[in-house]
């Protein structure tokens, strides 16, 4: 078949290497209600009390399960996801790695932000499809997270020409908002993410 | 007299209300009527709301019009008898809407009037859509009236700010594409007594513009922030008068400074992905280059006289930890609110630096070649008076406004209150307080 694939031969890690707990993925737990690809992103406040009307002692378990996000669930949420070119998932191509995965807590204690910040890997470093790629990650997590997290995802240093490009357009909130109105991108990211089952 | 003491932040950012109901989706940006207890909010589910700020809740929802996101809303000042609103969308159009103003009705939640016909009153009671206004490529980010409502600028993705003209009813002509901008174009604000336009942008760069013969040109290029530049606002008119204060104790540097300041007009604040909020202001021009825009000389040399010398006065107090969405520049109390993506609201008060008596420049006035305004050589400062945490919970705040107060607990007529508006869907209306020790 002729190919036109940024990279028709792609390293793949073997299934069993990958990084894991040996256990299901909490992420099922959150797959619920999961049918609106991007429910994620319209945030559903209504379950936050608000601190105007109720007193602090009414944050519940949903804060308490909150907790428990490490590096390894926010890995398992997103290197399930597909790649846009290869019928692979970004675990397996190692475009997401574990140790490229970092939860930074809330900078105060008037504060309950805590920040995700993922690292990709491109599997060549002129990989067109890196702004998808970063783009799914992105929406997986703001669709499979709390709304406490702030996600920042980002071509690790050094392994895309033009990561900071790539980086300014994954890091703004607008663009990816109406990227993820538009069809044909959504189409696509709908294919990445239907393996994150 | 308006001055705080030494230990901010000396006042506090209380909640008064949310409108309702809010939401279901994130919400863009809100837009305070000119001149009636209003606010129309932009709203990603494709609608925008109109609450009152008299009793808080929701009086119109349009919807119909666009087939996006709605990013962007404006209300055109001075109209006569009717509120007309102008609406930016992701789907790359905007919308003119109008609604004829029913007398009292806004302001006081008493039942629909009923001596007419009744579902007269019903249409009327709607925000009528008037016309399209079809011609970017891509999402439109912002747009705004002109002070004088003659102009409705708007910009988009496509990197572009297009200023339209009003020239009858329901008549918009395009009196201007801008491209200079290297990126998205993500806000456009007016000058509040000039034809003067600034724009800011994803290629971190604020760009002003005003009209040379026909043509509208780039008049001046703001280049300090480090990242995508989010929001532009000019300075009201006259706000000296807050510095003056009494006018008793001034200092003859503070009167000379205000003097220079008087020249320079109205500052410009803008936020940025850098997390700073930035002051700008313009070096007066000399006077005998003013208003000769239209006076014979070729329009090639005229245009070399319209650039505008704009430069960084200073950085306000940095307390964001993420972008800064939006700023906000009272045109009453002059002071500035800010909110972002760390859910914070910060209010900032400027005041007179204490001076030291060997640390005063013999000219106060800031340096014309641009190292102005910072360090010993500043006559005033900036000061967090204000800072609230988590003001939508955990979500972000995309637009932050000041609106005045219309609500029964109002305690001046001046009084106003902050509008924030987040990705929680919510608008929250906010009061300053006097911090009680």
């Amino acid at each position: 078949m002729a190919d036109n694939k940024d990279n028709a031969n792609p390293t793949i890690l073997n299934a069993s290497d990958l990084p894991s707990r040996r256990r299901d993925s909490i992420a099922k737990k959150r797959e619920d209600g999961g049918t609106g690809l991007f429910d994620g992103l319209v945030p559903s406040y209504n379950y936050l009390s608000d601190p105007f009307e109720y007193p602090l002692s009414s944050s519940d378990s949903d804060e308490d399960s909150a907790e428990d996000i490490d590096e390894q669930e926010i890995y398992d949420l997103i290197s399930s996801i597909s790649d846009p070119e290869h019928p692979l998932s970004l675990g397996s191509l190692a475009v997401v790695n574990l140790p490229d995965i970092h939860i930074l807590p809330p900078t105060s204690p008037h504060s309950s932000i805590s920040t995700v910040v993922v690292e990709i890997t491109p599997t060549i470093t002129h990989c067109s499809l890196a702004t998808v790629i970063g783009l799914g990650v992105r929406a997986r997590l703001e669709q499979a997270l709390p709304p406490r997290f702030r996600v920042d995802v980002r071509i690790k240093k050094g392994t895309h020409s033009t990561d900071e490009a790539v980086n300014k357009q994954l890091g703004d909130k607008e663009r990816v908002a109406a990227a993820l109105e538009n069809g044909t991108l959504m189409n696509v990211l709908r294919k990445m993410l239907s393996t994150c089952e | 007299m308006l001055l705080p003491q030494e230990t901010s932040p000396a006042f506090v950012v209380k909640p008064l209300s949310t409108l309702s109901p809010p939401s279901n989706s994130r919400t863009w940006q809100s837009a305070p009527h000119p001149t009636l207890p209003l606010v129309a909010t932009a709203c990603s589910d494709r609608s925008v709301r109109v609450y009152s700020l008299t009793s808080f809740t929701l009086l119109h929802t349009i919807t119909g019009g666009h087939k996006r996101s709605v990013r962007s809303v404006s209300w055109k000042p001075g109209t006569q008898g009717q509120s007309v609103l102008a609406t930016g969308s992701f789907d790359a159009s905007a919308g003119i809407w109008r609604r004829e103003d029913q007398g009292l009705e806004e302001n006081f939640t008493s039942p629909r009037r009923v001596e007419s016909g009744e579902e007269e009153e019903e249409d009327d009671d709607e925000y009528q859509f008037s016309c399209i206004l079809d011609g970017h490529e891509s999402e439109i980010k912002s747009l705004s009236w002109s002070p004088s409502g003659q102009f409705l600028a708007t910009c988009s993705r496509d990197k572009s700010v297009w200023i339209w003209e009003e020239i009858e009813d329901d008549n918009f002509e395009t009196v201007a594409v801008l491209q200079e901008h290297e990126g998205d174009v993500k806000c456009v604000a007016w000058h509040p007594e000039e034809d003067l336009l600034a724009s800011a942008s994803y290629d971190d760069t604020v760009r002003l513009y005003r009209e040379d013969a026909d043509d509208w040109v780039q008049v001046a290029m703001l280049d300090a922030h480090k990242q995508t530049v989010w929001w532009v606002e000019f300075e009201g008119s006259g706000m000296i008068r807050l510095l003056r204060g009494d006018g008793k104790s001034l200092t003859k540097e503070q009167e000379q400074y205000l003097e220079w300041r008087e020249r320079s007009g109205p500052r410009l604040a803008t936020a940025s992905d850098d997390c700073t909020i930035r002051i700008w202001h313009r070096i007066p021009r000399e006077h005998s280059t003013h208003n000769s825009s239209n006076n014979g000389i070729p329009s090639i040399i005229r245009s070399a006289t319209l650039d505008e010398d704009w430069v960084q006065e200073t950085i306000l107090p940095q307390r964001h930890e993420r972008a800064v969405y939006s700023v906000s520049w009272s045109r009453r109390s002059g002071l500035i609110a800010s909110a972002g993506s760390d859910g914070k609201i910060i209010v900032y008060q400027e005041r007179w630096k204490s001076q030291t008596p060997n640390g005063v420049a013999d000219d106060p006035t800031p340096n014309p070649d641009g190292t102005n305004g910072e360090g010993d050589s500043a006559m005033t400062e900036w000061v967090i008076i204000a800072e609230l945490y988590s003001a939508h919970d955990v979500f972000e705040i995309n637009h932050v406004c000041w609106a005045r107060r219309a609500d029964k607990g109002r305690r001046s007529d001046d009084e106003e209150v902050i509008l924030s508006t987040g990705d929680d869907g919510e608008v929250r209306v906010w009061t300053l307080e006097e911090q009680v020790e």
